[in-house]
């Protein structure tokens, strides 16, 4: 997950800034609605007055006489419906919303108790409770038809009650989004904490949670904490004794490709009970990048491993699901499998995907498969794809 | 025809024997006696099973019965355990809360 | 990067291991080992030694596959005492879901006179050998004291369509009552199909009924076993079958085979009739050993074997069709792998532990006597009354549940304390069966090493594992009967 920020080109308020979430609307969107709007000022033209805050595209064309910032040169495209965080002084915006992302993910924290060779969002240590505040204001400016929601982290139940109390708020005001929070379920090891997730009573809500490994020793290396495993699986039991729905993701790298299906039979055997399996490509970012030499490996080489874990886990009842891998690269029975999940996904990346076939319903590339990427990526022709091949969720 | 078998009782019970005893049941027919130092078995072959053929699978027979006894009483408490956690109503959730 | 600790960091410091409850067999040079709910592992010998000993080196990567199979532990390590105890409860829970099987034996009479049949009576005579109504309510009042969720009533006889009047009310008065119970209710008529009329095929698809009837293979074969006036078994069953499936639907009917002596070297074109025929899945049935088989000259230990040879042939085909794309599923290797690889329970009476008399299935007899399964039924038909539980006449639920000819056999066959089975690495794949044992050797526990049951199930017990772990096609067919 990409976070774009910037500093202001220009700013001129007269008081700091009452909040720090805003919401842009323009004139096509106008509505008498002030609190927390922010006006996003697209042209020449006098902007309608009362709003506690302008936006300007173009540091030459500010309002005059109104609290205005000129955005960041990386954040000129952003429309109304989105939704910005702006320091006090206005010198520092950040985007929290983009309403025509299909998967926005609102970053709760940065801290963490694991360290993953592979994390996309390496952890600091420092107190960043302002994120889930900003987490609240946010729910509280977005439409009540807003379709789906993710929170993520760093490890989000750091906050304990304060995450629950967070996913009540949006489950009353969001009441149409799917909902869907990233941990290492850690802290469902506490049945007390299991039970109140499972009370937020959210249907459309599930937690993902991480394994590594069929036994301690592997997933505890690839999270680089002791006690991880044991004490995961066992909060992944109290979210199946409390009835709350549960997502295992596995990301599949260097380290846990050998051990995919073991991990898979585990899974089947143990946890069978989860609402589905998502087996994940690697994204190239954070450690990942670091860490290349330890955890890249061309998907080609494990097509063996994935295809087994697919098998070991769907044909036992598990909903399995492949997320983030290109259809080239995978064996052909999988491809009802195969989410088509990356939405920065830019079809002029590589020279081969302009000539393939399938490019529409392939999963495709994130952006940071720049730094590395598989060496078979190969164009399919278009009559490769039957009516077999749409997903079967 | 018939055989004679001596297991020592420092490292051999007489349950390990007798339950290597019954799986050969159908083959040989198997008398026991004990006394402090040792135990005594009398091989005779059952219909016509041949006996030579036989000793050396019941010899083994009686070593990994002594191994399931010992894997047996090694797992006895963990075993009771799971077992208690298994079947209350509780679920498998212990009195602390925790899975 | 030098913040990232190494894989070994994460092994374990010293090797201070604990042993997993675990029961292993000798298997040609090697060793299986399966954990308590049945999870198996197949170590050579000499890794077995280190793992009996403990003194595996904790880098070794058998180390990591034995955590994962919950056959040794770390000391501090939580989760497998957690997950080993949610998966036994999850292969115990259908104890909780007695009884759900109910067999209403509705007529004796039969036109057919099979050889090896013993319970039918060629007969008009409807008083003598036709369930009444009233003990058909009994029998009904007897199933809803289950407190089971799913409800099957399956009728039997004789041949029921003799006495499709008492179905058709047993049917009506079972439906009333459900609308106040709300439970999975579900019905099946185990009939020749001979007396089959587009009437019943209606009854039957407007109330879901299911189907099930015998077939023995290829019409010789069949008519054999299967004597009647016209000499056209085959002819009306394979035809009934087509009706079955064209009116009711093609998952509506299932076919049971009896094997005989004559069917040992046929298992090929025993399949391929099935198959001619539309039918999905097959049952390679053991012989029987009942004193009927006996009688009829039907069953000898020779034949044990043959057996076993007949099933192995059998299940090779049926894989080979599967490679093939063709949806054939072997029912009596189904149950034992959903057994091996799932903690999912089949629901096949005769394969369970504690024994499925009684609390997996019941039969109400035409007389209104209660038995704990169909066997011991037929063995009372032959003057043994062991089995018999009591009668709806004079019987509460509770008496017959609680009858010493109900609890005495259940506790007896218990295989997790029986001699030889409370050792056996197969035991979570295997099943008590007091009726079989007690026909053929007198007591409800048999003794194993002299017991047919448990010879034959260890040989497709090592069969269906060796191509399990051998053969990546028969494992992904496996995977899918065991799942389904």
């Amino acid at each position: 997950m990409i976070t774009l920020r910037g500093r202001s080109a220009a700013f001129a308020l007269e008081a700091p800034l009452s909040r720090a979430v805003w919401m842009l609307t323009n004139r096509e969107t106008l509505t008498p609605q002030r609190r927390g709007r922010a006006f996003l000022v697209e042209d020449g033209e006098e902007p309608p007055d009362g709003f506690d805050l302008y936006c300007a595209v173009d540091p030459e064309r500010v309002p005059v006489g109104k609290p205005w910032i000129a955005l960041p040169p990386l954040l000129r495209h952003l429309s109304a419906g989105d939704v910005v965080s702006v320091s006090e002084t206005g010198e520092h915006v950040r985007v929290l919303w983009r309403q025509e992302s299909p998967a926005n993910s609102v970053l709760l924290t940065e801290r963490c108790d694991h360290y993953c060779l592979m994390c996309s969002q390496p952890p600091k240590e420092r107190e960043d409770a302002w994120l889930l505040d900003n987490a609240r204001e946010l729910i509280r400016l977005l439409p009540p038809s807003t379709p789906g929601i993710g929170f993520t982290g760093g490890e989000p139940t750091i906050y304990g009650d304060r995450l629950i109390d967070l996913l009540c708020l949006c489950r009353n005001l969001l009441p149409e989004a799917d909902v869907h929070v990233l941990s290492n379920g850690r802290r469902f090891a506490d049945f007390g904490f299991a039970s109140a997730w499972a009370g937020i009573r959210n249907p459309r809500m599930m937690v993902g949670i991480p394994i590594y490994g069929a036994e301690p020793t592997l997933h505890d290396y690839v999270v680089q904490a002791e006690g991880a495993f044991d004490e995961t699986v066992r909060g992944i039991v109290n979210l199946g004794e409390a009835g709350a729905r549960t997502e295992i993701r596995v990301v599949i790298h260097k380290q846990t490709a050998p051990a995919l299906p073991e991990i898979a039979e585990f899974i089947a055997r143990n946890l069978p009970f989860v609402d589905q399996v998502a087996l994940m490509g690697l994204e190239m970012i954070g450690f990942a990048r670091a860490n290349m030499e330890e955890v890249w490996i061309d998907p080609v080489d494990y097509r063996a491993e994935l295809s087994e874990a697919v098998s070991l886990l769907g044909k036992r009842g598990v909903r399995t699901m492949i997320y983030n891998h290109q259809l080239c690269l995978i064996d052909r029975h999988l491809w009802p499998f195969a989410v088509r999940s990356i939405s920065d996904w830019k079809n002029e990346y590589h020279p081969e995907c302009s000539r393939c076939g399938v490019v529409e319903r392939c999963g495709g590339f994130f952006f940071s498969a720049k730094y590395r990427h598989s060496d078979h990526i190969t164009a399919i022709p278009s009559d490769a794809l039957t009516k077999r091949d749409v997903l079967h969720v | 025809m018939s055989a004679e078998l001596t297991f020592d009782t420092a490292s051999h019970t007489a349950d390990a024997i007798q339950r290597a005893a019954y799986r050969f049941c159908d083959r040989i027919s198997i008398e026991l006696v004990s006394d402090e130092a040792a135990h005594r078995c009398t091989l005779k072959p059952v219909g016509d099973a041949s006996l030579d053929a036989l000793i050396g699978d019941f010899r083994t027979e009686v070593l990994d019965q002594v191994l399931r006894e010992r894997i047996r009483a090694e797992t006895e408490p963990i075993r009771t355990m799971i077992l208690a956690q298994a079947f209350s109503k509780t679920g498998v959730v212990d009195s602390r809360g925790h899975a | 990067m030098s913040r990232f600790r190494q894989l070994e960091d994460f092994q374990p410091e010293a090797a201070h291991w604990e042993l997993l409850p675990f029961r292993f067999e000798r298997l040609n040079g090697k060793v299986l080992v399966t954990n308590m709910v049945g999870e198996h592992l197949i170590l050579a010998a000499e890794e077995f030694d280190e793992v009996a000993e403990k003194r595996l080196p904790v880098d070794s990567a058998l180390v990591r596959s034995l955590r994962a199979k919950h056959l040794i532990r770390q000391a501090g390590d939580r989760s497998p005492a957690t997950l080993l105890a949610l998966k036994t409860r999850t292969r115990y829970r259908r104890l909780a879901e007695s009884t759900g099987l109910h067999i209403f034996v509705v007529s004796l009479r039969c036109e057919h006179s099979c050889p090896y049949c013993q319970v039918s009576r060629q007969s008009s005579d409807k008083e003598r050998y036709d369930m009444s109504p009233e003990m058909a309510e009994r029998g009904l009042e007897m199933a809803f004291r289950s407190p089971s969720s799913a409800i099957k009533i399956e009728f039997q006889g004789g041949e029921p369509l003799l006495n499709f009047g008492l179905v058709e009310e047993i049917v009506r008065r079972a439906e009333r009552r459900n609308r106040e119970e709300g439970r999975d209710l579900g019905f099946v008529i185990a009939t020749n199909l001979a007396l089959l009329t587009d009437e019943i095929l209606e009854f039957c698809a407007r109330h879901d009924i299911n189907i099930s009837t015998s077939l023995d293979g290829p019409a010789d074969l069949h008519n054999k076993n299967r004597p009647r006036p016209g000499r056209n078994s085959w002819e009306l069953a394979t035809d009934g079958i087509r009706r079955v499936r064209e009116a009711l639907g093609v998952d509506r009917i299932s076919a049971l085979m009896t094997t005989t002596k004559a069917s040992l070297d046929r298992a090929r074109e025993i399949v391929d009739c099935y198959l001619e025929l539309g039918l999905h899945g097959i049952f390679l049935r053991p012989l029987s050993p009942y004193g009927f088989a006996i009688k009829t000259k039907n069953y000898s230990a020779y034949d044990a074997e043959r057996w076993l040879d007949f099933y192995r042939e059998g299940l090779a085909y049926i894989l080979e069709l599967n490679r093939k794309g063709v949806m054939m599923t072997e029912y009596f290797s189904a149950v034992i792998l959903k057994k091996m690889l799932t903690n999912r329970e089949p629901g096949y009476v005769d394969l369970t532990s504690p024994a499925g008399i009684g609390i997996g299935a019941i039969v109400y007899n035409y007389d209104g006597s209660v038995y704990a399964s169909d066997e011991g039924r037929m063995l009372a038909e032959m003057g043994d009354e062991t089995f018999r539980l009591g009668h709806l006449a004079t019987d509460s639920y509770e008496e017959i549940m609680t009858s010493e000819a109900l609890l005495a056999p259940l506790e007896e066959s218990f295989a997790p304390s029986a001699p030889m089975c409370s050792d056996c690495a197969f035991e979570p794949f295997c099943g008590s069966d007091p009726v079989y044992h007690y026909a053929t050797s007198g007591d409800f526990l048999g003794r194993k090493p002299e017991s047919d049951f448990c010879r034959r199930n260890t040989a497709v017990f090592k069969h269906l594992l060796g191509l399990y772990e051998s053969d990546p096609s028969a494992r992904s067919t496996f995977l899918n009967w065991a799942g389904r």
